[in-house]
């Protein structure tokens, strides 16, 4: 067996120099130290990535845009063998893979990796994080089901309030007035088309650059005279554990996936009312509870712009650390870095958690009873598709 | 209906047992394998002159004795505990088919409680030869508590036809071997074995994480890959062992299986599925982790990675032991008793004379609403609670009374094209015993619509 194994490499390695990626990889070293541990969650927001490319192709086969995409996801929740997996692992590897960044970003940053020379590794990071958010607000309607379309709605009221170029935006979104299976069409391309055009070369720039400069030494490693720091060659070692970190995120998402489902609700009606406590995903909420509080502050459009101006402000804040905060001396500049970041992170828990609260307690005191299902309406079958009584 | 219920609030009675069983299978599964583990390294460092090894094991072993000496007995005695509270009847049956192989099984338990005490407190007091002799027959009194406990479990799956026939005759207990060997018995004991040789390197590979692999190198990297080749022969014929479980149980409980496959359903209608795919996933993480963490990089193999490996393992435990309970819907013995303690048998007279008038715990005076829940607290309750798991309240959120009506009905009629008939049992009782059961469910779903009618 390891003959033919032996020969394939010779093979392989004459036409495209394998021996000298391997030498490669083995010459590179990865830093070993208490925070080490901070390295996987880049590859491990790979990872999810992958997981949802592969389940976003299969979910592609029978995904139909348009008036037949409520009709399409239900087929494939309900009909197709399996297809709620892929559907449940599609939903769950997007928010873990958003939550996986999340904590790559705050690590780097409170590693100060984004100091000099990496300053464009944090900046494309930055961009990939608003475009998986783009990505996870695309993909959020295409089953158009009623908190879909009630969210996407109100969703692009937010922009649509912007003076002079919000309602042209919110319309070229939208394509047209309201949202529709228009809409549809449109997210879709830019789920499908638009965002992996842009994201996959942006994601290739991220990863060269992270080869090119390597792993960031925290301050405290950096402190440490230079022979008394440790390392691990990256290959086979840290392959290995990154690998064995890729194993157990997909045995969280599987389980995620296999014992909560993701809901499909029922088909969108808009001439039905908003569902109670409609809200955005977690991801936005932060946002949505900012502008819900400059709203009700400030009168009229007032308060979405300062609203907006407030993230714009964080958001060039943000992007421009690294030319603020350039230097390994550990001076004051780096410190009260240090200090925004924390302030920056308390912002978005605080206001993530207040936007849930807020919503329960509107839920809470707008308890309107539901429609009793009429005994005649459902037939057994229906009844454990829609709403199953589990023994 | 001659026992007492026993109600617990918000979890339920099965997960009382469940949750003792999980940690009571992970630890009494190692004292079978390690069982085996323990004097087999032992001869191996005794072979190649390894002294090093021998401390180790020593302290091993004494994890070992502390882990399945105290946590492992006492959950064990939880779990019998537990199952007849919950489910008296079930129990009772058990006993009377089985007091014979609990008599062996308590020898057993008694030999292997004394044998791993000698084992452990005899290191260096005694000969070599002798100590690993102490040790083998711990292996062997173990491998027997669970050749026994075995036989009892996959009776509750596959009971045979030779019991079959003569349940409820009072002659049940003249089938004893034929219901102690049933359909599953074997391949249920193989599968068992090799998850307790996995659970054996697994465990091994928490006190090897502690060696310094630095200041003792080889050590470290001999004993992490000896303990990692444990999983082996189940990650290879696991597959196989589980294809030749699943071929002999019922065409019935097998489809269970399948109907995740199609549909999702926020019910156990498509849960047994989902676990039982956890289960294989989980299973290849931890062999895959083992691979990686402790084969290809034993001298950085740490604490975190075992613990890492130990909690994917009480997964796939969890996931394992679910899977089977589930297989076993509607019954708890199968095709005699259904899980909520009422026989195949009896449902016919119950339809007929009556669920209640065979219970020692209804009031005379009692209202239709109490009447209801007496009605709830024997069909139901071994499966669902009022307000939390597989809570009524949820399930029925929005139905109005004839929904709930309709629902009992097709529940109570039980015909074979009933999409619950698979998962549970018939409904039973007079008219007016449903109709007291439905005015109860609909004061837990619709409690104003419910009070408003009085």
């Amino acid at each position: 067996m390891r003959k033919p194994i032996q020969a394939a490499y010779a093979w392989a390695n004459e036409r495209l120099d394998l021996d000298d990626m391997v030498k490669f990889a083995r010459k590179k070293t990865v830093p070993e130290h208490r925070h080490s541990a901070w390295y996987y969650w880049g590859g491990i927001t790979l990872f999810f990535f992958l997981a949802q490319a592969v389940s976003g192709v299969l979910l592609l086969l029978y995904y139909r845009p348009g008036p037949d995409a409520y009709e399409s996801v239900r087929q494939i929740t309900f009909d197709i063998h399996f297809g709620w997996l892929i559907r449940s692992t599609h939903s769950w590897a997007a928010n873990l893979m958003l939550i996986s960044i999340f904590v790559h970003m705050f690590s780097v940053y409170f590693m100060k990796a984004y100091r000099s020379p990496r300053e464009f590794g944090w900046w494309s990071g930055i961009v990939l994080l608003m475009m998986s958010m783009v990505f996870g607000f695309s993909g959020y309607l295409l089953p158009m089901n009623e908190l879909a379309y009630f969210a996407t709605k109100v969703g692009l009221e937010i922009p649509a309030s912007l003076p002079v170029i919000g309602p042209v935006m919110a319309d070229l979104v939208r394509g047209g007035l309201e949202v529709n299976e228009f809409t549809v069409h449109r997210f879709f391309a830019l789920h499908v088309v638009v965002l992996p055009a842009l994201f996959i070369p942006l994601l290739g720039f991220h990863l060269w650059l992270v080869q090119k400069h390597g792993n960031a030494l925290p301050p405290s490693e950096e402190a440490r005279p230079a022979a008394a720091r440790r390392s691990i060659p990256f290959f086979p070692n840290f392959m290995l554990k990154d690998l064995a970190m890729w194993l157990i995120a997909l045995n969280i998402l599987a389980v995620l996936a296999a014992m909560f489902p993701w809901d499909l609700g029922q088909a969108a009606d808009p001439l039905k009312p908003a569902p109670r406590g409609i809200h955005p995903e977690w991801y936005f909420m932060s946002q949505f509870q900012v502008l819900k509080v400059f709203g009700n502050w400030l009168p009229g459009a007032a308060g979405e712009i300062i609203g907006l101006v407030w993230f714009t402000l964080g958001m060039i804040l943000w992007c421009i650390i690294p030319l603020y905060d350039p230097r390994n001396d550990g001076g004051r500049r780096g410190r009260r870095a240090t200090y925004f970041g924390l302030l920056a992170l308390l912002i978005l828990i605080v206001t993530t958690a207040w936007g849930y609260w807020a919503i329960h307690s509107e839920t809470l005191t707008d308890a309107r009873p539901a429609p009793p299902i009429a005994g005649a309406a459902l037939t057994p079958h229906q009844q454990i598709r829609s709403n199953p009584p589990a023994p | 209906m001659n026992y007492p219920f026993w109600n617990v609030p918000h979890i339920g009675s099965g997960w009382v047992i469940g949750l003792i069983a999980i940690f009571h299978i992970m630890i009494s599964h190692f004292a079978v394998g390690g069982g085996l583990y323990l004097p087999m390294a032992e001869q191996k460092a005794l072979r190649e002159g390894r002294q090093d090894w021998l401390d180790t094991l020593r302290s091993h072993s004494k994890f070992f004795l502390v882990l399945t000496g105290v946590f492992g007995t006492v959950s064990g005695v939880g779990i019998w505990f537990a199952i007849g509270l919950a489910n008296p009847e079930a129990t009772s049956t058990l006993i009377h088919n089985f007091v014979f192989a609990w008599a062996i099984e308590w020898v057993v338990f008694l030999v292997e409680l004394s044998t791993i005490v000698v084992y452990y407190y005899t290191w260096g007091r005694i000969s070599n030869e002798l100590h690993i002799k102490v040790g083998y027959a711990y292996a062997i009194s173990s491998f027997l508590t669970l050749v026994v406990i075995n036989g009892i479990l996959t009776f509750m799956l596959t009971p045979g036809d030779a019991w079959l026939a003569v349940a409820g005759t009072g002659r049940e207990a003249s089938r004893f071997w034929q219901a102690f060997f049933n359909p599953t018995y074997w391949p249920s004991l193989f599968l068992r074995s090799a998850v307790c040789v996995s659970l054996a390197g697994i465990w091994a590979l928490v006190t090897c994480s502690r060696i310094d692999g630095e200041a003792r190198p080889q050590l470290k990297t001999d004993l992490v890959r000896w303990s990692a080749k444990w999983l082996l022969p189940s990650f290879i014929a696991m597959p196989f062992i589980l294809g030749w479980y699943l071929w002999l149980v019922p065409e019935s409980q097998r489809a269970l299986l399948q109907l995740g496959m199609t549909t999702i359903g926020t019910g156990a209608f498509t849960q047994v599925t989902r676990v039982a795919l956890i289960m294989v996933l989980t299973s290849a993480t931890v062999v895959g982790l083992v691979y990686f963490l402790a084969w290809r990089l034993p001298l950085s193999f740490g604490r975190a990675h075992a613990l890492a490996i130990l909690l994917l393992g009480l997964v796939v435990t969890a996931a394992g032991e679910y899977s089977r309970e589930m297989l076993r819907k509607p019954y708890v013995i199968g095709r005699h008793m259904y899980s909520n303690g009422v026989r195949v048998s009896e449902v016919a007279r119950f339809n007929r004379d009556g669920y209640l008038p065979q219970s020692p715990w209804v009031p005379a005076n009692a209202t239709v609403l109490q009447r209801g829940q007496i009605m709830f607290r024997g069909e139901c309750m071994a499966c669902h609670t009022a307000d939390a798991y597989r809570s009524m309240k949820v399930l029925l959120e929005g139905r109005d009374r004839e929904a709930i009506s309709r629902l009992l009905a097709i529940l109570h009629d039980s015909k074979p094209d009933s999409p619950y008939k698979a998962f549970m049992p018939p409904l039973v009782g007079t008219a007016e015993e449903v109709t007291a059961l439905g005015d109860y469910l609909e004061s837990l779903a619709r409690p104003a619509a419910h009070q408003a009618k009085d």
